[in-house]
């Protein structure tokens, strides 16, 4: 028995196709945002849609946070911008 | 003085033969004058008066001894109850003769009667028997002696045959009326009225005898005393009668007009001919007040006979709603309300409310009652009461809300898709309304069989999706229902065509509000990304020259946004797991700092499988496909072994095969050891496998649901015992809702508390005994 093989000269109807079935999520080191203690895959209290539209940002101090929060949360401080974990200069990470 | 006396004496006698109409041979050869003569004699001695009392006396003595027993002898010896034609004729001819005699006697009278008229009378006389019946005349006091003397009695036969006779001319009168307009299609030679051959219809004959028996009557003055009780009698069983042929069954016509009518012309009619031609001693306003009744029964019967197929007409509607208005007015007229309600609440729960009925249908049922009952009473006071025990018993079904949904979005049935586009967002009670004023004028109080505790307006107001997800009196359980299933849907259709679902989604949103469909759109919007994404990388492959025997599209999903996934362990064959991860690696090239977990076992896989004497394709779930997979290298694999490659638990597994087994492509050898079908000889389908594998579902059940959501709460549950050592079950449940509480779909109610704790008891973190939970004493 052989199975699925395609012939190039077959058009593309034919072709096998599979539809898989996964869930994505962030490649961080927490599952919630430090801020506002939502899940990193789900979004942050501003947002209605997670993902593109409510990403992620790591700091230079490696900590990350929905970038709605922590934009939210520098504004916020007068002087210096911390982050808010670890009380370091607050970079965005390149 | 005794010469006086003799004259008197003799006066007396000579007048009172000339008035005694029972003396038949005296009065004949007197002459008038004598009478005269005799009278003012009696008069100068002040004894008219007693000529009168002695009168009415004898009146009645002659009545009670002469007349009464002679007119009930015609009806001695007839057989009562008899319905056979010959028969209650035989009856009727005594009738006939009874009142004849009766007619007679009446005719006796009436020459004694005049005399005595014609003397002068004292007025308002005390003792008299005219001041004693309240009458003027001396006539209407011989009447009132005929009604009470003679039928002080009234035999069983008697009753018999006057109702015979009613009954016949009421069914002739019908028939001559009838056959006037239409010509009676039947072949029978019977004519309907007289029951005699066509021929010699004897119609006519009935309606002059029954025309001159009541004149008679009248006469007499006993025309109501006799036919009263039976004329009432059977004008109420041919109403009765009339109303069940023309409405049984039939829901789709309005009939009130044409009854009525019928009421008026045949019924009214004949009680017509019966009572107020030219009769002296009936005032014509007797028909009239008779009428106001006669409507009454007619209408209560009308809507005894509609109730008693209500559930019917509901089913129907809105073909009904002709009968529902009909009965609307009926209920306005007449007193049925409570009538109603419980013999349609008892109807429902005979017809509707058992194990034998599917969910759909009573669901169905339900809408078309509500839509019935709102069109009967506006006021959805009925509706309230009848439809109670259909609510209870629907919220005891579990699909009850996965019947809904699927009904709410079936396009088959979309009776309550419109009702969702036309509808209004949920109305919350407590809001006021204060635009009533506008038109306080048409305010109408509730019913008084209304639920005070419920305010009116609410139960006005609310619509047939309102009502549905009522039910359930939380809106949570219905939308997380229809959450559960739209991903059922997604992830066993692969369709990536949504605009419909956005449609659905929109229209729940109107009625629900954003916040409640949220989840639902992200997972809309998972589906149309996964989309964009699947086609920017499949260009990718395409730039890159890349052929692949299979195509990997996905499915990607925002996990905390869709409900739990069932989950199932698998290992899918290397080249599959090398075909994910390619997928994985553009993927996290396209979306920097994500990365995907795949759900091995969902999905669609389309396959083509090359037999030795054929190409088979098939769409199937992964599993599926890396069983046959596997039996690519080697054509006999035994459950163990696939077990441990896959390492999928052998019964799953085995109900996999099960669907291969039925394509014919697998074959059990011997127990557990499956062969690959390479070649068909003949059709050697392995038909003891049923194919009814049931469409799984790829979400977790609501059962798992909750017991995760309880989980949470697990070690609060364990700090309570260890502080009070053992609760029972209420205590738990009770301090849970106090603190913990709404889970995501909804109250968490005591049975899954029990459950949960149940299961805790089985695995030996809890022990369970004497009615209360306490903690293994190990920990």
């Amino acid at each position: 028995m052989k199975m699925a093989v395609i012939d190039p000269a077959e058009n593309e109807v034919n072709k096998n196709i599979w539809i898989a079935v996964g869930t994505w999520r962030w490649v961080a080191n927490d599952d919630n945002c430090g801020i506002c203690r939502m899940a990193f895959d789900g979004c942050c209290p501003e947002c209605k849609l997670p993902g593109d539209d409510c990403p992620l940002v790591w700091g230079e101090c490696s900590h990350c946070f929905h970038i709605h929060c922590i934009v939210k949360w520098l504004n916020s401080q007068q002087v210096h911008q911390l982050c808010p974990m670890c009380r370091q200069d607050w970079k965005f990470k390149e | 003085m005794a010469a006086s006396m003799e004259v008197v004496n003799g006066a007396w006698d000579l007048a009172t033969k000339f008035i005694s109409p029972w003396n038949t041979e005296v009065h004949i050869g007197c002459e008038q004058n004598n009478f005269e003569s005799a009278t003012n004699i009696l008069c100068d001695n002040g004894l008219l008066n007693l000529l009168e009392d002695w009168f009415f006396e004898e009146v009645q003595q002659d009545l009670r001894q002469r007349v009464s027993p002679a007119f009930w002898k015609f009806f001695e010896g007839l057989v009562p109850q008899d319905s056979v034609a010959d028969k209650s004729e035989q009856n009727i001819v005594c009738l006939l003769q009874a009142t004849e005699y009766l007619h007679k006697i009446s005719e006796e009278y009436k020459p004694c009667i005049q005399l005595l008229e014609s003397l002068p009378r004292e007025i308002n006389r005390n003792y008299s028997m005219l001041a004693f019946c309240g009458v003027n005349k001396i006539s209407d006091v011989v009447r009132i002696l005929f009604k009470s003397v003679v039928f002080t009695r009234a035999s069983r036969e008697f009753r018999d045959c006057v109702g015979q006779f009613y009954a016949q001319a009421f069914s002739v009168f019908h028939c001559v009326e009838h056959d006037e307009t239409v010509n009676d299609d039947e072949e029978s030679t019977k004519c309907s009225g007289c029951k005699h051959d066509k021929n010699d219809c004897a119609c006519q004959h009935i309606m002059q005898r029954f025309n001159s028996i009541n004149a008679k009557l009248d006469e007499v003055g006993v025309l109501e005393q006799v036919s009263g009780t039976s004329v009432t009698a059977l004008v109420h069983e041919q109403i009765l009668q009339h109303v069940e042929n023309t409405c049984q069954g039939n829901f789709e016509t309005a009939y009130l007009s044409s009854l009525q009518n019928w009421l008026e012309n045949k019924v009214l009619g004949w009680l017509k001919l019966v009572y107020s031609l030219d009769r002296t001693n009936i005032g014509s306003d007797c028909i009239e007040g008779f009428k106001g009744r006669l409507i009454h029964f007619l209408l209560e019967t009308y809507a005894n006979v509609q109730i008693s197929q209500l559930f019917k007409i509901i089913i129907e509607f809105p073909e009904s709603e002709l009968a529902i208005m009909d009965l609307k007015y009926c209920l306005e007229k007449v007193d049925m309300r409570s009538h109603l309600v419980t013999t349609l609440k008892s109807s429902l729960e005979t017809r509707l409310l058992h194990p034998g009925v599917n969910t759909s249908d009573i669901l169905t049922a339900y809408i078309s009652a509500i839509r019935a009952l709102r069109a009967l009473d506006p006021a959805g006071v009925i509706l309230e009461l009848v439809c109670d025990p259909v609510r209870k018993y629907l919220r005891s079904r579990e699909d009850t809300v996965r019947c809904i949904v699927s009904n709410l979005i079936d396009d088959a049935s979309n009776e309550l898709l419109e009702e969702l586009v036309k509808s209004q967002p949920l109305i919350d009670e407590t809001t006021h309304n204060e635009e009533e004023d506008g038109d306080w004028k048409k305010w109408m109080p509730d019913p008084v069989d209304a639920d005070p505790a419920t305010a009116s307006k609410s139960r006005r107001a609310s619509d047939i999706i309102s009502m549905l997800v009522n039910i359930y009196g939380s809106k949570e359980l219905f939308v997380n229902e229809y959450r559960t299933l739209l991903a059922d849907r997604i992830l066993t259709n692969f369709n990536y065509e949504i605009e419909k679902e956005i449609r659905y989604l929109e229209l729940l949103k109107l009625r629900f509000g954003e916040s409640q469909m949220h989840f639902c759109e992200v997972m809309l919007k998972d589906v149309a990304d996964s989309k964009r994404i699947n086609t920017r990388i499949s260009e990718e492959r395409i730039q890159k020259g890349e052929e692949r025997t299979v195509d990997v599209n996905a499915m990607i999903l925002s996990a905390q946004f869709w409900p739990t996934f069932r989950e199932e362990k698998i290992t899918l064959p290397e080249h599959m797991q090398k075909l994910l991860e390619e997928y994985t690696k553009r993927y996290e090239t396209q979306k920097g700092n994500r990365t995907l977990d795949w759900k091995s076992h969902l999905g669609l896989v389309n396959i083509d499988v090359e037999l030795k004497d054929r190409i088979l394709n098939f769409n199937v779930t992964p599993v599926h496909a890396a069983i046959i997979m596997q039996f690519q290298e080697q054509e006999r694999w035994t459950v163990e072994e696939l077990s441990t490659v896959l390492q999928v638990p052998a019964t799953a597994l085995r109900r996999k095969i099960a669907y291969w087994q039925s394509q014919g492509l697998l074959k059990e050898e011997q127990t557990d050891t499956f062969l690959l079908v390479e070649e068909h000889k003949g059709r050697s389908h392995d038909s003891i496998v049923a194919e009814d594998e049931e469409a799984e579902s790829a979400m977790a059940s609501s059962h798992a649901k909750t017991g995760e959501e309880l989980q949470v709460f697990w070690t609060y549950i364990v700090g309570m015992l260890s502080n009070l050592e053992s609760l029972p079950l209420e205590r738990i449940h009770g301090v849970l809702r106090m603190f913990a509480m709404e889970g995501v779909s909804g109250e968490i109610t005591i049975d899954e508390v029990k459950h949960f704790l149940d299961n805790k008891v089985k695995d030996q973190s809890l022990i369970y005994s004497g009615g209360v939970y306490r903690l293994p004493k190990s920990s």
